[in-house]
């Protein structure tokens, strides 16, 4: 036997059933013992009611015997209609008087101190053959005796009437249970059926077919909302899909070129007699290809462990103003042959929590951008200002700019504007994409401004640091 | 050869023995060929389990193991021999650039660290760097042909002319001095002379352009050129024809 059943749907009716059940059980329990001790006062009253009466009906006989007038009644049998059980002590516990119905058994046992005195005194008892009883005492003073009076009456009937109730609940129940438990199966499994069809249908959704959705017409906002949530989750899978997959046909693309060229070389040199000289140059040439496919393949393992979120960054509080100044130092030479002008300038005192090796290669690589598209004799700029959120490190050039339709996607992997040049210019058009996950990596975000002929401005903009002295360690 | 007449001044090599643990029959071949033609002498393991056992056989100055061997890796055969007290510097190649691998390597007890594809001038310098060990030589003096440095005066000179070299360039000539006759790669200069310590750092333009300005100097007005780049590979300082 399972202890846990394996659908949601039995389940539910069980917990169902189970707590329907014990709502039953707890009512008509209830309703019971409320009725049972409405009906025992009642016999209480009634008791306390009856032996006010009997009280002046007692007398002495000169021979000092207790006896009681029952010649009040209008016909002699309507005494036996009487049902009470009646018992009379002396204040020693003689037994003075007892009626007809009780004959020789005995009310409740030995008097206990106190009995009866001041008020009337219920409890339940026995008689001696059993029979259980409802029972009051009462002490009343009849000619300056002391005399106690027990009057009960019999409890039976009030049982007989239990058991019946329970007799007629334990065939009842079952019945209502099985019936609730029917109705709510056939109910939860209805429920549940667009769940199964949903499971179907996104079962049949695989990589191939991403472009697959749910209906999400259902009239239940619950579901209506799964099937959102789930077309939503597939949406972004898509979309990521279809990422991966381009940039791994750009990828093999970006390898292939190289490749291809080394082959060519090669087997263009191998087809002649060449001079030492010349083969010579045909192994530099290949190696030279060799060291671009090198670096493609450095940097497609960079961004491929960090799209997989490989990349821990280890930070530090990073004086943002000379890490661009450093940057921009690797590239001095390059500025003074192309008689370029480049300046750093800003806050000193601009400070982000970062990675410096990855704040660092963003920023090299936007100013190696700019020294390599700026015309000889341009000049770069180079800003860091500290605003209310953050540090913005603002790189501008003025080069030829960007077109506006392509400014979107600079920071696409393999995007580069002039698709022509790339080769002598150096570069695979990953350098902006790996400043664009640096840059976001470190909870910052990279924007391009660009007009015709205006140049470029790449802005920076990192979440600012508390200082070093009064930050608490993380 | 013309530069066979460069390396007769090292004739000590002829007893450095070098053990090369390679898998790959093509990698291995270039391995020991380059290895032997800067005259070491070579042995080469095809299996890790070879290879622990030639280590322990005879003695070798240098172990260049790979990483990706089948059976026993690298690391695995590294961490056996460390344990029994083998102490020969080992310099580890890899296709894994993850910091966990160099840490791991290292730990286990690899004096270097290569990651592949690499240029053969890098894995001759290693080469010498763990050879050298212990063993610190600092030229102070040197001299090729009419070229002249002096590293503690900072001074350099060709045909008794001073070169007005900044700091960057009379560090540069220093490092193509002490290894000169052989090629230097561009990566071995971002490291080594621009400390920089990212593959990924676009400084090929910056190193080439920085290049063309010390020959100037050194070459310029000079028929005898000293500064040659070897396409594909790097650059030497050497006496001959550019060829």
């Amino acid at each position: 036997m399972r202890l846990r059943p394996r659908h949601l749907r039995t389940r539910l009716t069980l917990w169902y059933v189970a707590v329907l059940a014990s709502l039953l059980v707890l009512a008509w329990g209830g309703t019971c013992a409320l009725l049972f001790l409405q009906l025992r006062n009642q016999l209480d009253h009634f008791a306390v009611q009856e032996i006010e009466t009997v009280e002046g009906l007692f007398y002495f006989t000169p021979d000092g015997g207790l006896h009681m007038r029952e010649d009040y009644h209008n016909h002699p049998e309507s005494k036996d209609v009487i049902e009470r059980y009646l018992e009379v002590l002396s204040a020693d516990g003689a037994i003075l008087l007892r009626n007809e119905r009780l004959g020789s058994r005995t009310l409740d046992g030995e008097v206990f101190p106190g009995e009866g005195i001041g008020g009337y005194f219920q409890r339940t008892s026995r008689l001696s053959d059993g029979t259980p009883v409802r029972l009051v005492s009462r002490v009343h003073l009849l000619d300056g005796r002391r005399l106690l009076i027990r009057l009960a009456h019999s409890e039976e009937p009030l049982h007989s009437l239990l058991r019946e109730l329970l007799l007629a609940s334990l065939l009842v129940l079952p019945v209502v249970l099985a019936t609730a438990g029917l109705a709510g199966y056939s109910l939860a499994r209805r429920a549940l059926n667009p769940i199964e069809q949903m499971a179907r249908r996104a079962q049949e959704i695989t990589p191939e077919r991403l472009d697959a959705r749910l209906p999400d017409d259902y009239t239940d906002n619950e579901l209506r909302q799964l099937a959102r949530v789930f077309n939503d989750t597939l949406a972004r899978l898509e979309r990521a899909f279809e990422q991966l997959r381009r940039f791994t046909a750009d990828a093999s693309h970006e390898l292939r070129t190289p490749l291809a060229m080394i082959r060519s070389v090669g087997e263009v040199g191998l087809q002649k007699d060449g001079t030492r000289a010349e083969y010579r140059d045909i192994v530099g040439s290949m190696l030279e290809e060799v060291n671009r496919l090198t670096s493609l393949i450095d940097n497609l393992l960079t961004i491929s462990r960090a799209d997989s979120g490989h990349i821990q960054l280890h930070r530090s509080f990073v004086p943002v103003l000379a890490l661009a100044r450093e940057a921009a130092g690797l590239f001095e030479i390059l500025l003074d042959e192309k008689g370029q002008r480049l300046t750093v300038e800003g806050d000193e005192g601009a400070m982000v929590e970062g990675d410096p090796v990855f704040l660092r290669q963003a920023l090299v690589n936007v100013i190696h951008n700019a020294v390599k598209y700026s015309p000889a004799g341009g000049a770069i700029g180079v800003r860091v200002v500290r605003g209310e959120d953050g540090v913005v490190v603002e790189i501008q050039d003025n080069g030829p700019g960007i077109p506006v339709e392509d400014q979107p996607r600079v920071f696409d992997r393999f995007y580069r504007v002039d698709k022509a040049r790339w080769r002598e210019s150096g570069g695979a058009g990953l350098g902006l994409s790996i400043v664009k996950w640096a840059v976001e990596a470190h909870g910052g975000t990279v924007t391009l401004e660009s007009g015709p002929n205006s140049g470029c401005t790449f802005r920076i903009h990192l979440p600012a640091a508390t200082p070093p002295h009064v930050s608490k360690l993380t | 050869m013309k530069s066979l007449a460069l390396r007769g001044g090292a004739p000590y090599k002829e007893s450095v023995n070098i053990l090369v643990v390679e898998d790959e029959q093509k990698m291995a071949k270039a391995l020991r060929e380059g290895l032997e033609a800067d005259d070491y002498s070579v042995r080469v393991a095809h299996t890790g389990e070879e290879g622990f056992y030639l280590v322990q056989a005879q003695p070798f100055d240098l172990v260049i193991l790979d990483v990706m061997l089948p059976g026993h890796d690298g690391f695995e055969i590294l961490a056996t021999l460390r344990k029994r007290g083998v102490k020969t510097p080992v310099l580890l190649l890899t296709s894994r650039d993850a910091v966990e691998d160099r840490v791991r390597g290292l730990d286990t007890g690899a004096d270097d660290y290569l990651v592949k594809p690499f240029a053969f001038p890098e894995l001759l310098a290693r080469t010498r760097a763990l050879l050298r060990r212990g063993s610190t030589e600092t030229g102070q003096r040197f001299k090729l042909a009419d070229l002249e440095m002096d590293v503690a005066q900072r001074a350099a000179l060709r045909g008794g002319q001073s070169l007005d070299l900044t700091a960057r360039e009379f560090d540069l000539l220093e490092y193509l001095f002490e290894n000169r006759g052989r090629v230097v790669s561009r990566e071995m200069l971002a490291r080594d002379i621009w400390r920089e310590t990212s593959r990924q750092t676009p400084l090929d333009n910056v190193i080439d352009a920085q290049m063309v300005r010390l020959r100037r100097k050194l070459d310029g007005q000079f028929t005898a050129k000293l500064l040659h780049t070897v396409r594909g590979v790097g650059f030497v300082l050497r006496e001959e024809s550019d060829s």
